[in-house]
């Protein structure tokens, strides 16, 4: 029973960096129809833009983060205009999006390899604020990081305002007018433009605090984005195109993957993921809170 | 692919006018300049380098009554196996160099094992320590490969024993990396040893290299209570398994082997590593390695990797082997090899029956503060 609640904890903690960084794949996905496979890029991107702020800049953490998340947001939207922008005007099929992403995320990946150099770095602990700092909290036998507890309190917070936004808000409404039929509303006076650069925003925002809380829980490495690719398959489970099925496909992903591998072995533990992506690719294809395929294409 | 000549130097040239210059002898040297253990590959790659520009600067190698300069050709093997076969073959067919060091990751120096048999030339690997780099799966030597470091099977009985006589510990977990032979082994070597001596295996947890969380495996181990944990790994993944272990309230004395030893390990792994114990092939700070240490510092700026010590005395071994042969033919170098007896900086090194040092004392290391303090010398038999 300990270990099961340990292993609970466990999988909830990785379920929520999951969650911050399948929701940037959604909402790009939601608007646009492709998957920005350079969303991996940006979040790891993000760990770094944090990592100096606090190593060289010295800012206190909280200003960290968010010099990370609003770099990142920068990242994302200088992206969409230099790389995606240009196929969208000459109305390029969404292959040519997807490879595009893949090179985008194969330069940065490498820029940063050939600059900063491939060795991990880690947070300095004691630059972190005094409350993460210490050991970790304990009752009975079971043990939670405090960085742990951090992650998810802040992918909660995020993810609920985010939501709040998508659902109240005029621009929010825009959002989803335009997922829905971007044609339609743009004749009722949406910029297009303008939503795909917002959306591109918020999860380039998102990436960069899924990057810096990644990189406190492990280590800041230019081979982060391809880790991320994990959130993708969540987003996928969950369904791509929806916030709450994004957040739901990163939790129980996370809780299988940490299941198999406490009770069975590591070595299952890819193999019951893919098995039920793909089961669930079978069955459902729009995943589990996805629209039906037919009503996006 | 990145190609690495130290050029004869001309100042070293001007220097050795009463010496015979007989010619070059071509030294090859492959490691991982670049990816994950880019870190090892390059202090070894700095070492030789210094090695050759130190016999130069005194006139080259006096091989049978000649002089020979010393000339270091270097590929980067990425730490890929597919990579290191590729550049052995060019060391061997289109550098044509007259022997081998470095080879350090098992993953890399088993597979070219029959290349340089094939071609005559002779290898010594600095920290390849998988038992199947010398022998191979047939169980014949591979006559053409050398070794300067220990094996795994006589490390793992190290880290057993200590943990199991000196310790006194009852109860081993084990975590590895179930994708990598160097883990593998070590922890069979490590499991046989342990039970050996008394103890028991209570957990055997692993995870695939390249994996960030090990919450799941760990949180498994916590709760089959062993007291000594053993993590035959590499110092990134060593650091992530220790502080993750600490977060899940594991205190545990954690326990590993030569894959721990790094510059880096202590800054990436904070104070989750205090007090930790590993086997490694010699004393940082003892008196043999002080005069290498110093130059290296000197020269480079930064300490020496475990690599470095190992790489400088493989290519020892490959000096004194021409020196005794009288000879630059990689036969005759070869021949010479199986006899070395010599003192060099990580401990007595006595080729044995099967290429490997034979009764080669291990140091324990133990880990306080920043520091990787030396706590004692530990030799088993059966």
């Amino acid at each position: 029973m300990d270990q099961f609640l340990q292993q609970l904890v466990n999988g909830l903690s990785i379920g929520s960096i999951y969650a911050l960084m399948a929701v940037g794949y959604s909402l790009v996905y939601s608007i646009m129809n492709f998957s920005n496979f350079a969303h991996g890029s940006v979040i790891m991107l993000g760990a770094y833009f944090g990592f100096f702020a606090l190593t060289r800049l010295g800012v206190p953490f909280s200003v960290a983060f968010f010099i990370a998340a609003l770099g990142t947001a920068a990242i994302a939207v200088i992206l969409e205009r230099l790389a995606y922008k240009p196929l969208r005007d000459r109305r390029a099929p969404f292959l040519y999006f997807i490879i595009t992403a893949m090179g985008a995320s194969i330069f940065i990946d490498n820029s940063v390899i050939a600059t900063i150099g491939p060795t991990p770095k880690t947070f300095p602990p004691d630059l972190l604020p005094a409350w993460l700092q210490g050991d970790p909290l304990e009752w009975g036998m079971l043990t939670v990081g405090r960085i742990d507890i951090a992650i998810f309190l802040t992918a909660a917070i995020c993810l609920f305002l985010l939501m709040i936004f998508i659902d109240f808000t005029k621009l929010g409404k825009a959002i989803q007018a335009t997922a829905y039929n971007m044609k339609a509303s743009a004749l009722m006076g949406i910029n297009p433009n303008f939503v795909i650069i917002l959306v591109f925003a918020i999860g380039g925002g998102l990436a960069g605090a899924a990057g810096v809380l990644y990189g406190m829980k492990y280590q800041v490495f230019p081979q982060m984005s391809a880790i991320t690719l994990k959130s993708f398959i969540a987003a996928v489970f969950g369904g791509l195109g929806s916030l709450p099925g994004a957040l739901l496909g990163s939790v129980l992903l996370a809780l299988i993957e940490t299941f198999v591998s406490g009770y069975l072995s590591t070595q299952y533990r890819d193999l019951f993921a893919f098995i039920i992506l793909i089961g669930m690719l079978v069955v459902r294809p729009s995943g589990i809170m996805g629209k039906d395929a037919e009503d996006k294409a | 692919m990145r190609k690495t000549v130290c050029s004869i130097l001309v100042a070293a040239m001007a220097l050795s006018v009463s010496a015979q210059t007989a010619g070059t002898v071509k030294i090859g040297w492959f490691g991982p300049e670049t990816g994950d253990s880019a870190l090892w590959g390059q202090a070894e790659l700095a070492t030789v380098k210094m090695m050759a520009e130190d016999y130069n600067a005194k006139g080259g190698i006096s091989v049978g009554g000649k002089n020979y300069k010393m000339e270091i050709v270097a590929y980067d093997d990425k730490g890929d196996s597919v990579e290191a076969v590729n550049v052995v073959k060019r060391l061997i067919h289109q550098d044509k160099v007259i022997a081998i060091v470095g080879a350090q990751g098992s993953g890399e120096a088993i597979p070219v094992a029959p290349l340089c048999d094939e071609a005559k030339i002779p290898l010594v690997a600095s920290t390849a320590t998988n038992p199947k780099v010398t022998v191979g799966d047939n169980g014949k030597v591979n006559q053409f490969m050398f070794r300067a470091c220990f094996t795994d099977p006589y490390q793992g009985k190290v880290a057993a024993h200590f943990a199991a006589k000196k310790l006194g510990k009852k109860r081993a977990a084990i975590f590895m990396t179930i994708d990598d032979p160097y883990s593998t082994g070590l922890s069979e070597f490590f499991k046989a040893a342990f039970e050996q001596a008394g103890g028991k295996v209570v957990a055997e947890v692993s995870y695939t290299s390249g994996e960030k969380d090990f919450r799941a495996p760990l949180t498994k181990i916590k709760a089959a209570n062993p007291d000594v944990i053993f993590i035959p790994a590499y110092y990134n993944d060593v650091a992530l398994a220790a502080k993750q272990a600490r977060d899940l309230g594991i205190k545990q004395l954690l326990l590993g082997g030569d894959g721990w030893p790094s510059e880096n390990l202590i800054s990436l792994a904070g104070n989750s590593l205090e007090g930790s114990l590993f086997v490694n092939h010699l004393d940082f700070d003892g008196v043999a390695a002080k005069p290498m240490r110093d130059e290296y510092k000197k020269k480079y700026g930064k300490n020496a990797e475990l690599n470095s010590y190992m790489v400088h005395d493989a290519l020892v071994m490959v000096v004194d082997a021409m020196q005794r042969a009288k000879s630059v033919d990689p036969v005759a170098i070869q021949k010479a090899l199986t006899t070395t007896d010599l003192q060099a900086i990580t401990g007595h090194i006595k080729i044995g029956p099967n290429h490997d040092p034979v009764g080669k004392e291990a140091w324990l290391i133990k880990i306080v503060g920043p520091n990787m303090k030396f706590q004692e010398k530990f030799a088993t038999t059966n």
